[in-house]
Parts: C-alpha cells; structure tokens; sequence
C-alpha cells in the first residue's frame, strides 16, 4: 500500500531521532539534526528510488546531514547528556526481553563502544539494515561493516558478561 | 576432511542470516561438529538481541511533540508544492524481533541455531535477566547429579521418578547416527525446570540442556521441548526407541 512520502517521514521520526541519538548523543541536537535530515529529504525527494528502502534512504540523509554539521561546527565530541538522562521508556508493544537492569547494562556497554562500531551496531542490530544496506549508508565497504560490527559484537558480549 | 578456516565475520554473518547457502550449509555442517564453533555464533546472535532490546526499550523518549508539529509542517509545505503525488511503497519489517537473525535461513539453519541457542544456556548461564537468580547454573549442575544418572540408566520411557533434587521424567531414548545413546528428559526442580539431553559415554553426560526457573514472568523462552526437538532433529535422532529396543539399549554396557 503506497503511502506519501511525507507521511512516511513522519512515521519514521522515532527511528530517525534515535539513530541521531546515536550519532550526537545529545538530544537537542537529536532533534536538530532530525529536522534537518527531514528537509533536506523532502527537497530531494526526487533522488529517492521507488522499490529501495525508505528508512535506509533517510538514515544515509541523516547521516550525511550530521557529517556535514560536524563538518561546519569542527565539533569532535558532543554533549553527552544522554548519560544524565536516565529515565527509561517501556515499550508496551514488546515483552519484556530483559529485565530493565540488564538492559542499562547493555545500553552502558553499546555507549562505551568507539563511534564507528555504535553506529553500524545500530544500522544492523537495532534496525534490521542488511550488511550491504548499511554500508551504502555509512559509504564504506560491506568488508568495513562486518569487521566493525563483528568487534561490537564481540566487546559487548564481554562486557555484559563480566558485569 | 577439509577444515574452514571461520573467522567472526563469517560466523557473524551466519548468525545474522547475510551467507549464501553454500556457504552457509558449510558452516552449519562445521558447527555441528564444534560445540565451539557454534558458541561463538551464538554469542553473535546474543549480541543482535541484547542490542535490539536496548534500542528498542531504552534509549530514546518519546519523539518531543515540537518535533512532531516540525516536521509535519515541512510535509504540509512540501505537500502544498504539488509533490503530494510522491509516495512510498510501505516497507514491511523483514523479520518480526522474536527471530532476529534466522531470517533467511533455511529451515535446518533454523533449528541448528535453535538449538545453539539453547546450548549456550548450559554452556555460558546465558539468559542476562536471570544472571542474579542464580538458579540455572545449580540446575545444570544438578542434572549430572548422580541420582539424575542412576535414574537415566533405569527409568523407562514415559515414567517419573521422584529424585531429592526434584521430579525426572525421561521423555525418550534415541540412538544417534554415531551410534551413541542418548535420552531426552526433564527435571523440574524447586529452583526451575530443565529440558535436557544426555548421552551415555562411560557416563551419563548433558548434551544439551535448556532450563528456566520457577515463576519468571519476566522472560519468555521459546518452549523448552521445541527446542530439545529442534537439537535432536540437528543431530539426526531419527526415530525414538521403544519398549524392548529401549530396555536392550540400557541394558548393554556403553563401549
């Protein structure tokens, strides 16, 4: 069922402010840089290929939207007032995986990651992103993803299981 | 018999479903044949989901209302420029989250990996929301418990007998292809329950064991048989003995 694009965009916005999230780890400049990705998407709407996925297509907007920022602001490092906000959001729609402990464990873990691996851990295991999918996001080769991936994965499993 | 030389990547991409089915069936075939091989892509598949619950639950509050109204203004802009024509083909999620990464596997992966899963259970007291609850190491241990293995020796199929550590029930008896024989059985403790698998070596050792303990409403697992019956399916079980095969089977000293 074809949905306008704008309506999609506007469906998308939790997954885009997370993944901003994940990127500037400050969520003022979470939503900024959403904002931002959102128009520069509509005004390129054109470029978008029927038949590809939406949410990639705007991830790599995303993206490319907050390298350009970064890029302006010669900014290395964000704010980090993620770590001050920790009040945690329940998720009705899903149960309960893990109990709300483990899970800040996890979160503390993902944020103790180097940038790269954080963002392509989110791409595939938090989105659902094929390897190739988010390669063509984070414009470097799917090689380049599953080594970096694979280290995520692999630190997170030590850190989670020595705590 | 050639070795593969599995590196994470592969291993990693095996968990998440990204190989060909060449390459895929290579290493499911290696995995059967490495208890070590399959936890690592275990861990891997571990990993996906303690990072999709994380993403899913934690991180972020709600998208800010301001953010909302943002946005849809610039749709409404965009709308109002002639672009309402534009559209989307609705993306469906490839997968719904309870099997994150099977997804384009066939059905063996499936159940190899199922049954990966539910090893690590025994191998690593993996299950992180049960980590403090302490009771599914004790209850590994307690299936190789001395009365467990008298019992496994005995007890027919279908029969519980009452151990100090809890009711056992054996379920079956299989003779695998490698000629050992094994029995599917559970052991419902105060401390949990324990689907499990032993085979007979000199001794009665787990070979597979999936447990969860009493009264947790938090975590949810896959049904503990399903996954005894996807591992003994990845194993080539075959058909179950019965009766006098059985009684015969336990009878003859192992090798």
């Amino acid at each position: 069922m074809p949905a306008a694009i704008g309506q999609e965009l506007v469906a998308l916005l939790p997954r885009l402010r997370r993944f901003a999230l994940v990127l500037c780890r400050s969520h003022a400049l979470a939503d900024d840089l959403v904002q931002g990705a959102c128009e520069r998407a509509l005004a390129n709407a054109g470029s978008w290929t029927p038949g590809t996925r939406f949410d990639a297509w705007m991830f790599r907007i995303l993206r490319n939207y907050w390298i350009d920022h970064l890029r302006r602001m010669k900014v290395e490092g964000m704010t980090e007032d993620v770590e001050t906000q920790t009040q945690l959001v329940g998720d009705p729609g899903e149960a309960p995986i893990l109990s709300r402990l483990a899970l800040t464990e996890v979160q503390r873990a993902i944020d103790t990651l180097p940038h790269e691996q954080r963002e392509v851990l989110v791409l595939v295991c938090g989105e659902d992103l094929s390897y190739r999918e988010a390669a063509d996001i984070l414009n470097v080769p799917v090689g380049t993803v599953m080594s970096r991936l694979a280290r995520a994965r692999k630190r997170l499993v030590e850190l989670t299981a020595a705590a | 018999m050639s070795q593969l030389h599995l590196t994470d990547e592969i291993l990693m991409a095996f968990a998440d479903g990204e190989l060909d089915e060449t390459v895929a069936s290579a290493v499911a075939k290696a995995m059967a044949e490495s208890p070590g091989l399959a936890r690592r892509v275990v861990e891997f598949q571990q990993s996906r989901r303690l990072t999709r619950s994380a993403f899913s639950s934690t991180l972020a509050p709600p998208v800010s209302p301001e953010l909302y109204a943002a946005v849809s203004a610039q749709v409404r802009a965009f709308e109002a420029a002639g672009h309402a024509g534009d559209t989307v083909t609705q993306f469906k999620p490839r997968k719904p989250p309870a099997q994150a990464s099977a997804r384009r596997l066939p059905s063996f992966f499936n159940m190899a990996l199922a049954a990966s899963v539910a090893a690590l259970a025994l191998a690593a007291g993996y299950f992180a929301g049960q980590r403090d609850a302490s009771g599914a190491g004790s209850l590994v241990a307690q299936l190789e418990g001395p009365q467990v293995r008298d019992a496994l020796s005995t007890v027919a199929s279908g029969q519980d007998v009452e151990l100090p550590t809890g009711r056992l029930r054996v379920i079956s008896t299989y003779r695998l292809a490698n000629g050992s024989l094994c029995r599917e059985f559970k052991l419902q403790a105060s401390s949990g329950t324990a689907d499990a698998i032993a085979c007979r070596g000199g001794e009665w050792n787990v070979a597979f064991a999936t447990t969860r303990p009493a009264g947790n409403a938090d975590y949810v697992p896959s049904d503990g048989a399903d996954l005894v019956t996807a591992y003994l399916q990845s194993v080539d079980a075959g058909e179950p003995l019965v009766d006098g095969a059985e009684a015969q089977a336990l009878t003859r000293r192992a090798p």
